[in-house]
Formats: C-alpha cells, structure tokens, sequence
C-alpha cells in the first residue's frame, strides 16, 4: 500500500466521524452511565461574550461523540490491557466482578456519619432498641485478592462500635460472601441474603426468614448494574431474583413523597435506568410498609442506604409496620414532622461506601 | 480551545481544512487569520480586542520601521513596539506577581489586579517582538498586507504554545506555499503522533501527579515517581503540541522550525538548552544574550548576561519566584559547566545522570505551587521528615504505572523513530504506517471521549 492511500483511508476515517458527529441526532440519555447527555446550547450573544456557550459546547460535543460506549471501551481496553493499568477511573476487575477502588478510610467522613447518627439517637431514639449493622461493600472481599488499595475496614468498624455504644452491633460479615453481591453492580443480591437476614433477626429477636417461606422470580430483563458503564469493559450482564411471599405480596408500600402507595416490588420501575429500583421503588427519602400479616404488632424503623432496599423485604415477617428512612434525602430535624417515635425497634443498616463518603448525610 | 479536545478534533479543524483547502490561493491567509481569531476567541472572546490591537501595532510599526529612512525614526518605532507590548505582557501576566512580592516585602496590601491571563500571550508577543526587531536590523522587509501578517501573529497551530515560529522564518511561505499529498502525510502523521504523546503518554503521567498530590501516604519512593512523571508529563506534553502544532503547519503548507530534539539525551545542561523548547532558547540567545554581547565580554560581564537571560527565561515560564530560581538554577550550572570543564571528561553515563538528575529536581521546582511546597518536596525526595521509605500505596502506583514509565523512557529516545522509519522502509510500511496513525486516532479519541480532559501546561505560561 502507498503512504499516500494510508493517509487518505486516515483521512477518511476522521471525516467520517466528523460527519456522524455533525450529523447524527443528539441522544438525551446515556444507559451506560445512567446520566442525561449534554444537549447543543444556544448562542446568545451573552453566552458567546462570557464564554458560557462554548463551555457547554465542549460537554455537548464530548457527550453526543458518535459511538461513545464504544470509544469508551475502546479506552478501557487500552488503559487495562496495553498500559497495564490497574485500575480505570478507579473501577477494577477481579475473577469476573467489578468494583470501586474504595481507598483510603475517610476518618474525618466517618465521623460526620457518627456525629449525624449521635443526634439522630439523641433527638428521637433513647427510649428504642438500636441495632446498628454496616454492609461491606464488594472490596471488602476483593479488594486485597485482587492487589488493589483497601481501605481498613477493620478500623471502620471499631470506629462504628466505639462512636455508636447505644446500639447493638451486629456483624454481617459472619455471613456475606463475595457472591452474594452482583458482578457489575454494587449492591448485593437479594436470594443470597436469606442467611443475613436471618442474623439480623436473631439480633432483633424475631422470627428469621425461611428460604420455603418464598418463591425467587428472575426478571427476564438483564441486571447492568453501575459498574458496568463506569468499567466500560465487555462483562456478561446480571440477572435480578426477587424473594417474593404471600406475606410480601399482601404487603403495601406508602411513599411519603407522592402519596402513593405500591408494591415492595415495583414492577413500574421494570423500565427504570437502574433495574435495582424495582426493590421499593429505588431511593426514597420515607417510605412505610404495611403488614397486615404480621404475627406482632411491633414496628421497625430502618435507618437505611440503598443496601436495605432488597434487606428489609425479608425482614419484615413479625413487623406490622416498617418505615424506612433515608437521611441522605430528608433532614433529621424534620422527621418528628412525619413519624410518632415511640421505642420502636431501630435497624441502621449503612454500607461503607456511604460511610466513607457521608457528606450526604444530612 | 484545546488540540486535544473533541470540539477542536471533530468541529473546528475538520471545518477549516475544508474552508481552507476550498478557498483559492487569495483567500487562504484570510481563512487562516479568520479561523485563528475564531479559535483565539473561543477561549477568551473578552481578550480578542487585545489580539486584534497586538496584530495592528506591529503591522503599524512594521511598516514604519520600513519607511522610516533615519536611523533614529526606526529606533523610535521599534521602542514604541517594544514598550507596548512588554507592557501589555507586564501588565496581563506580571503585574500581580510583583505587587504581591512588593506587598509581602513591605508589608502593605495594594491591590492585586486580578487579570484574566491571555492564553498563548508569551508565545506571540515574542513572535511579533521578533519581527519588529528583524525588520528594525534589515533581516527582513516589513510585510505590507495586514491580513498576511495577521495570519502569522494569530495562526492557530502554533498561537498558544509555540514553537515561537519568527517572521522571517515564514515570510515567504506567507506569500506563496505548496499543498500537496506529501505535505498532508507527513502533517497528518506528525500531528497523530504529538496527539498520541500528549493524550496517551502525557495525560496519562499528569493523572499520576496529580494522585500523588492527592494521597495520605506519602514515600521517599513516591516522591520520586511523582518527580520523574512530572518530567516526563512536561515534555511529552510539551513536544507532542509541538509536533502538533508542526504537523498542522505542514498540511497547510508551512515549515515550522523544530522545537524539541530528545532533550533527555543531553550529556550537559547546555546541550540540554540546544534541544529543549529550542525556539525559545533560540530567541534568547538571538535577541537578549548577543545584543548584551553574549561570551566576548569581560567574565563579569559574562555572568551577568548569564544571570540576565535565565532569570528572564524562568520569569517567561511563568510569575512566580519558583520559576525565577527555576531560571537562575540553569545559570549556575551553565556557569559550573564553563568553570569545571573536566565534568566533560566523565564517563557518558554519569553526565547523563547528572544532567538526568539536575533536570528531574528543576521540575520539581517548577512545577511547585509555592516556594513552601517546593521545600516540601524536596525534603520529601531525600527522606527528611521521617518519610518511610515506600508503602502499600506507592507500590499500587508503582505497579500501575510501570509500563507507562517504561513506555515514557522509551519515548523520549529516538528509537521509536528509528523503529518506524525502518519499518516505513520494508514492503508492509504503508499498511503498518495506516494502523498506527488510525490506531492513535481512535484511541486518543476514546481517551477524550472517556473525559480525559487536561489543559495543556504551557497554557498558564
């Protein structure tokens, strides 16, 4: 081949996607990343002379790329497997599962978290029974296997123990293994949680989930979880189970920030970007679960992250009642505005990823 | 507006070189200068005025200077070039720099002025100071058609970060120019290759800098990779916009000069200076360091113009005292070289180490937020303080970046080159040549697509 005909085909290459990226129609929505895309601004003289136009430009012109997953992966592959990388946009890969470089234990974060809980506690929950349980997230398990930076979560822990005395500690890492959680995403899944279910009740002193209790149901739509688009690498994708009972089934669901009420498996969300939001809608700030089955007429109040969206379905079985609160997304003084607290029994069930980065916690 | 950015690979340059290779031979220079005040503003709309004013006053002093017919007219129009544009250059990038140190040593508070930085005004006030002070000694005849000269001060290819390209060296280019198949291959080629360096290589050791900044558990070892990533970040950088800025010359028809030739090579500090930024050390010499009568002075004098030029050079990189000691640490050891001329005589490994060494700790200084942290770093690399001397975090780092290092040292020897120019010879050359320039296109675009989005270093000088 002549050079001149390399540096036409090059040419041609790169007129190419200069023309599908002039051309092709802007897509609103990335799957992959689960993010609206940047859209073309408008020019306005004012944009234009403060140079907030062209700013916009360049996110518009990064977003709409032509084949961005594709390039993406294309830059996945390079950065793992030519330049050896270990990890890309700290998301790494071990024996099939992917998963966030948690590094290193944010003491300073931690402590907001215990400083936010200890008022929490103080406000509302000295008359009640507290159990505090963290989830270990994947790289608890894989991190140190697979020659990654691993935060100490040791020393979490002691630090949780040391800064909430009131609560009874309950360690779920007796029974989680790493296949409990899903491959691409970092939630954990729910068929394998039975075993952690059941040690959370023997703490709460109620009756522990039997796996002849329910009947697991796949979704027939495949599980992307959020690792898959961050890690932008070929994986197979996961399946979703549901534990579901006639208990569950009879089971409603109110979300105070609609005011509707619904399933604990909300098959609307079967359409969602993240397919893990059919467990109790996804993130909700306040939602309450009604038991009309329920052999007590005890009530639980889960102080909760999105861990506790799959968790708390089988822990309901003796509850005839269990609110479940997000304090990422309604603040604590305001909670006495929509719950009676009481000496109900209180679960906080908080993974460490949300631990080490709490700022959130309001 | 970034060379290695999708708006400037996909939108703005694919644009031009259809305008441009659409336009007839009279309306080329008006593309060009068109298109470069478009890519000037992009960046900086409010500054586009200062551009616009800079083309003028040397086009004006240009040609006065050419008419002048006494010495003393000439004279005066060269020191009204001179004096305004050091004083914009003064005042945009160095006024605050010395109010602050006059504050701090007087202990008053006069107000900063707070000027935004006009990108790439080190670079094309040099250029067009270049071009009055050519004119002013003959070299070259004043360039009579605004348009012509603006395109040259404003081209976008070499606006922002050089290579300092001087009039006289495109004059003629600027009136007649060759496009052809072979000046588009090798442009195409040169600029796909300084993409890859600045995208692939450069970036890429930037995220390390900047994830040593980042970390809780600082190492003697780390200290040392941040030192040597930091060295190969800027040159990689650095070159790889040059090749850029070449490559893009040659499609359009220009010849710019070279501006880096494998400086990490150098058996000296000077030698270093004769291969890196070269237009840069070049002009120095040209238009500061002979005019104040260069070596064929008394030895006093010598050291001062030394002194002069290299402070000059550190305060052109930027306004800080880091960059001025930065400027005056190359002084001493040109002035060192002079003085001990058996450091020639030592075996060739250890005056690359010497060199190597003295270079990787200069950067360390320049690239230091403040003089405190540059003391920190330093203290860091020789273990005061009680640093360990490597950790868990530092060999992750290590592990992570080994084959980048070892891509980076390769990189900044010829063989690659060497390796493709052999290749280039045997009978699958035009195949192998297609897979690299297409291969680096699509990676470095998956690489800005995947948000690996850097201003370039130079931009702040």
């Amino acid at each position: 081949m002549k050079k001149s005909v390399s540096a036409i085909l090059v040419a041609a290459l790169w007129l190419v996607l200069t023309a599908m990226a002039w051309f092709l129609p802007a897509r609103e929505t990335s799957v992959a990343e689960r993010r609206p895309l940047a859209q073309m601004p408008q020019a306005d003289v004012k944009d234009v002379l403060n140079g907030s136009f062209m700013d916009e430009f360049e996110d518009y012109a990064l977003d709409q790329f032509p084949l961005r997953d594709s390039f993406r992966q294309i830059k996945s592959l390079f950065h793992y497997y030519v330049l050896g990388q270990k990890d890309n946009n700290g998301i790494y890969l071990y024996q099939g599962y992917a998963a966030k470089q948690e590094y290193p234990l944010k003491e300073a974060s931690v402590s907001h978290a215990l400083e936010r809980f200890q008022y929490l506690y103080e406000k509302y929950l000295t008359e009640s029974d507290v159990y505090m349980a963290v989830v270990p997230d994947k790289g608890y398990y894989l991190a140190e296997q697979a020659g990654q930076l691993s935060m100490d979560y040791e020393r979490l822990f002691s630090l949780m123990e040391e800064g909430m005395p009131w609560a009874t500690h309950i360690d779920l890492t007796q029974s989680l293994t790493l296949e409990d959680y899903y491959r691409t995403d970092t939630h954990w899944r729910q068929e394998c949680l039975l075993d952690t279910a059941a040690l959370v009740c023997q703490a709460m002193g109620v009756t522990s989930p039997q796996e002849s209790d329910y009947v697991p149901i796949t979704l027939s739509r495949p599980f992307y979880g959020v690792y898959y688009g961050q890690a932008a690498l070929p994986m197979e994708p996961d399946s979703i189970q549901l534990m579901t009972s006639d208990l569950l089934d009879n089971c409603t669901v109110y979300d105070y920030e609609t005011g509707k009420t619904s399933a604990v498996y909300n098959l609307d969300k079967l359409d969602s970007p993240d397919l893990y939001d059919v467990f109790l809608s996804g993130a909700r700030s306040l939602l309450t679960i009604e038991n009309t089955q329920a052999a007590t007429d005890r009530e639980l109040i889960v102080f909760r992250d999105s861990f506790g969206s799959s968790l708390v379905p089988l822990l309901v079985q003796d509850y005839a009642k269990v609110t479940l609160v997000d304090i990422r997304y309604v603040r604590i003084d305001l909670l006495d505005q929509f719950l009676d607290f009481h000496g109900q029994d209180v679960l906080m069930l908080y993974s460490t990823l949300v631990l080490n980065s709490s700022s959130t916690i309001r | 507006m970034l060379f290695s950015s999708i708006s400037f690979l996909y939108y703005f340059l694919p644009g031009v070189l259809l305008v441009y290779f659409l336009m007839p031979w009279k309306g080329k220079n008006a593309v060009l200068l068109l298109a470069s005040l478009i890519f000037y503003g992009w960046g900086e709309p409010k500054l586009l005025g200062l551009m616009v004013f800079t083309i003028l006053l040397f086009y004006g002093c240009g040609l006065a200077i050419g008419k002048a017919r006494k010495q003393k007219f000439k004279r005066l129009w060269l020191i009204v070039s001179v004096a305004i544009s050091l004083l914009l250059l003064g005042l945009f990038k160095y006024a605050d720099f010395f109010i602050g140190s006059f504050n701090a040593a007087t202990g008053l508070s006069v107000p900063l002025l707070k000027l935004a930085l006009p990108v790439g005004i080190s670079f094309y006030t040099f250029q067009c100071l270049s071009y009055t002070i050519d004119v002013y000694r003959g070299s070259v005849a004043p360039q009579k058609n605004v348009i012509s000269f603006g395109a040259y001060v404003s081209l976008f290819p070499q606006l922002i970060a050089g290579p300092i390209v001087r009039y006289v060296d495109v004059a003629r280019e600027l009136e007649s120019r060759t496009h052809c198949w072979e000046n588009f291959r090798l442009g195409l080629r040169r600029f796909l290759v300084g993409l890859g360096k600045k995208v692939i290589l450069a970036d890429n050791f930037a995220l390390l800098a900047k994830l040593f900044r980042e970390n809780g558990e600082p190492s003697v070892l780390f200290y040392w990779m941040y030192a040597v990533a930091f060295t190969l970040n800027i040159y990689f950088d650095f070159s790889g916009y040059s090749d850029m800025a070449i490559g893009m010359g040659r499609i359009l028809g220009f010849h710019f000069i070279e501006n880096f030739n494998y400086p990490y090579l150098s058996k000296s500090v000077a030698e270093f200076w004769r291969r890196w930024h070269m237009s840069l050390g070049s002009w120095f010499r040209d238009y500061v360091y002979i005019p104040l009568g260069g070596n064929r002075v008394k030895p006093a004098r010598w050291v001062f113009n030394i002194l002069v030029v290299w402070m000059l050079t550190g305060l052109w990189h930027g306004a800080a005292w880091n960059f001025v000691l930065w400027g005056l640490l190359f002084a001493f050891l040109l002035l060192l070289e002079r003085v001990l001329p058996g450091l020639k005589k030592m075996p060739g490994a250890l005056q690359h180490g010497y060199v190597l060494l003295a270079v990787v700790l200069s950067f360390v200084l320049f690239n230091a937020e403040s003089m405190t942290q540059a003391g920190q770093d330093f203290a860091g690399l020789f273990g005061l303080g009680g640093l360990p001397l490597v950790t868990t975090e530092t060999l992750y780092y290590l592990r992570s970046f080994a084959l980048l290092f070892l891509a980076g040292f390769v990189g900044a020897t010829p063989v690659v080159k060497q390796c493709a120019q052999r290749i280039s010879l045997t009978r699958a050359g035009g195949v192998l040549e297609l897979l690299l320039m297409a291969g680096l296109l699509l990676v470095c675009t998956a690489y800005l697509v995947d948000g690996s989005f850097s201003p370039f270093l130079y931009f702040r000088f």
